[in-house]
Order: C-alpha cells, then structure tokens, then sequence
C-alpha cells in the first residue's frame, strides 16, 4: 500500500518535467520543416558589393559561396530587433557543434552608416560573436543591397534628431550552401528555432 | 492606460512609469492592515510585531512598482524569479507575524463558531490543501507557454503577482498562523516546508540546465547592457536553487531551534 503510495508520488513529480516541456513545444513547423518561414518559390542569393570593418571590399556572393549564409540588414543603435537577432545568434552558433557552426556566415549590413562606423560595426558585433562579418557603404549602396535581397529599404526617421531611429526589416534572410534563400527569419525567432533550423539548412542544398 | 507592470517590448529606460494598479492593490492592503492593528488594547499593543507586517507591505510595493515590476514583467527573468521568491517567501510570513495576537484569538472564536467562511478558510489552510495548491500555482506559473502569454499582458501579469502573494500566505498559514490549532506541531510544519522546496528547487534546476532559453518574453525582450538570455536565466535558476532553498532552510531552523528550547524546557 505505502509503496504503491509512493509510486504515485513519484509519478506526480514526473509530471513537473513534463508539463514543462510541454509548455516549450509550441513551434509548428514549415512543409520542409524549418521552423522559420518557408520561401515559396526559393530566392537567389543577391550580388552586392560592400565594404567590410577592414575597410576591405566585400563581395557577398563569392565570399560567402558554399555556406549558410544569414543576412540581416540593421544599425547598432536598434534598441531591440537588431541586438536580439544577433545575441540569439551569437549564444546558438556558439552552442552548436562546430562542424555546424563552421559552416554559417552571419552577414549584418548596417542601414545607418551614417553612425555605424566599420570601429563601431565591428565592436558592437564582436560582442555578440567575433567572426559575424559587417558591411557597410554609402547609402545607395546599402539601399542597393537591400533591394537586391529582396528586403524593404530602410528609413530613417527624422523626427528623432541626433538619436533618431531607423525603420528597417526585420527578418534574418537565410540562404543555404548552394546559394539559394529557403527560410527567413522574423522578428521574434527564438534560439531554440536557431538551433533546430541551422543544422538542417546546412544540409540543404548540398551541404555536408 | 498602463496600470500594471507587464512585457511592452519596449526598449528599458530608467524613465519613472507609474502604475496606479500596484498603488491601489498596495493602499487596499496597507488599508486592511491598518484596520488590523489599530486600536488595539495594551496587552495587545505590539510595535514590533506591527512593523514587521507594515515592512510586508512596502517589500510588497517595492517588488510590484517601478523599476523592480517593470523589469521582472517584461526584461529580466532573474528579477522575475527575485519577485516570485519574495512576494512567495518573504512578504507572506511577514503579513502574518504582522497580525496581532488579539486578532488571532478573534479569528479562533470565530473558527469555533462555525459557518461557511470559517470552514472555508479551515480547508483552504490545511497543511495538505495549502501546500498542494502553492506548489501547482507555482508550477503552471512558470510553465513558459503561460508566462509568455500572460507577461505580455496587463491582467495577466496581475494574476501571477497577485497569486503569488495569496497562495505564499496560503503556503505559510500552517506553519506562522495559530489558528486553526494544527496537530503534527512544529515537527508537521518542519516536515511541511521541506516537502514544499521539491517544485521549486526542480524549477531552479531546469532553469540552470535548460540548452536555451526557456521563456520567450525575455529572451525576446530589448536587451538591457551587457546581460545575455542564458546568463540572465542561469541567474534565475540559481536564485531559485540558491536563495529559495536557504529561505526555507532558514525557516526550519528557526522552528527546529524553538522546538528545541520548548522540548527543553518540558519537565
């Protein structure tokens, strides 16, 4: 009697867990089962030039050929999407097995060059990982590089004065090794979707 | 209008935000607490006993308002799990330790008369009653699905706050209150609070272990200067391994010693 007791016991603890998780499983996925939101028809990978922190230029289609590669145009002084997206990203590459992690790029392109310095640029990302690579350019440049994405182009809003904000899209666009964009992530996309979705867009499209 | 603390995701300032909603449920309650212990005869009079109850009252409004609300409703989980620890454990003992003995005594003679709300308030407050409902509210409050459905909104950041108060002086009724006088002693309630560390020190635990962050409101939320999503829940994990379970320790070493010096003393 006492032991079937504490079996009952037991077995109410062993809901705590389970309620838990329960309460985290509640994703619903796309046809090919990315947590993200799923192209319909795929994208190209766009062709822009822009300049990186080094001052260097950076072709964006060749130098990140044969990886996933996740492009978010943004400004370090966003109070919100910008420093989530690139923290989320930060903490689950560095989670990730590094056969996985080796093979993302993370491209942020600023839309406020402007105040985005490539010194700017460049600390406020390595604070989150030292290898995303920034790129900025003049502003036709940039706005060059969001149309050619497929994005929105940003705007400022000039109500602000010296601290104004900048209207920009919010999704991380994603293309995998083969240079095709599949997925895009909005605001709002959480580690654990990072996580479940990176190794399988390293997968697609000829990954290993 | 904004009259209570929840997710805005809105960037974090040290701007003021007023919440007429905490000062009302705050006056309402330094209203009754008031009523509770003024006039009291002088055998009844008690300062030190009053002030720790009006000191309940002020942790209370301090853990609701500006800035402590505003940031544990929709930025960091560490403090969201600092409030639930003290509005749960801390601020419940003290409302009742508040109470003077004279109205005890009332609300024993009127226990003993009968009738619906004093049988209410006996089921409600029997150790069993009280400590399952504590531990079940505990445990849906911080399923994730239903801490980002409700932070994000201003009832229902009410109703977590407000549970978390009513079911910790539920929790702690057995163990502060004398009435109803209650069988097992001081062993029952030493035994009673060690029991009840179970859910919450498995909430700290998978807090800790969680791979990612478990609750979208905050991992979402702008970023407050130099605190990652996991850093900050590996803060409210720990604070609720850590500091909840040194409050309940605390507080059985407080009965084991007085029950030691009441064993001593018996002839």
């Amino acid at each position: 009697m006492r032991q079937r007791r504490t079996e009952k016991w037991i077995g109410a603890l062993a809901l705590v867990p389970a309620l838990l998780a329960l309460g985290c499983a509640d994703r619903t996925l796309s046809r090919s089962g990315y947590a993200g939101v799923e192209l319909d028809p795929p994208a190209p990978k766009p062709e822009f030039v822009l300049t990186d922190t080094q001052g260097a230029p950076f072709d964006f289609r060749a130098r990140t050929a044969g990886y996933v590669t996740l492009l978010f145009f943004g400004y370090t002084h966003c109070p919100d999407v910008c420093p989530v997206h690139m923290a989320n990203l930060g903490a689950v590459l560095n989670r990730l097995p590094d056969e996985i992690s080796r093979q993302v790029r993370v491209v942020f392109v600023t839309t406020d060059p402007a105040r985005d310095t490539p010194e700017r640029l460049s600390t406020w990302l390595a604070q989150f990982d030292a290898d995303f690579i920034g790129l900025t350019g003049s502003p036709q440049e940039v706005e060059r590089a969001q149309v050619a994405a497929g994005v929105a182009p940003a705007r400022p809003d000039s109500t602000g004065g010296a601290d104004y904000a900048v209207g920009h899209a919010a999704q991380v666009m994603a293309y995998t090794p083969d240079g095709v964009g599949r997925v895009v992530y909005p605001s709002g996309t959480r580690q654990v979707d990072w996580a479940h979705d990176i190794p399988l867009l390293a997968r697609a499209g000829g990954g290993s | 209008m904004t009259w209570w603390c929840s997710a805005t995701g809105e960037a974090w300032t040290w701007t003021w935000r007023t919440y007429p909603g905490v000062w009302l449920l705050v006056a309402l309650l330094a209203l009754g607490y008031w009523r509770l212990t003024r006039r009291r005869p002088a055998e009844d009079r008690d300062p030190g006993r009053a002030w720790v109850g009006w000191i309940g009252v002020l942790v209370i409004w301090v853990m609701l308002d500006w800035p402590v609300g505003t940031l544990g409703a929709g930025y960091l989980v560490s403090v969201h799990a600092a409030q639930f620890l003290i509005l749960a454990f801390i601020t419940p003992p003290l409302l009742l330790l508040g109470v003077p003995a004279g109205r005890w005594a009332g609300l024993a003679r009127r226990l003993d008369r009968g009738g619906a709300l004093p049988a209410i308030l006996k089921v409600a407050t029997h150790p069993v009653v009280a400590g399952v409902t504590f531990n079940l509210v505990v445990l849906v409050t911080h399923v994730p699905s239903v801490v980002d459905r409700l932070m994000a909104q201003q009832l229902g950041a009410f109703a977590v706050d407000f549970a978390w108060i009513l079911v910790g002086i539920l929790f702690w009724w057995p163990v502060v209150a004398p009435v109803p006088p209650r069988r097992g002693g001081i062993p029952g309630s030493i035994l009673y609070l060690f029991l009840a560390t179970v859910i919450h020190t498995a909430l700290g635990m998978w807090l800790l272990l969680s791979r990612y962050p478990v609750y979208g409101v905050y991992e979402l939320a702008p970023p407050i200067e130099g605190r990652s999503a996991m850093a900050d829940q590996a803060m409210a994990g720990g604070l609720m391994e850590l500091v909840g379970g040194m409050l309940i320790i605390g507080a059985i070493a407080v009965l084991f010693f007085r029950w030691a010096a009441m064993e001593e003393q018996r002839p």
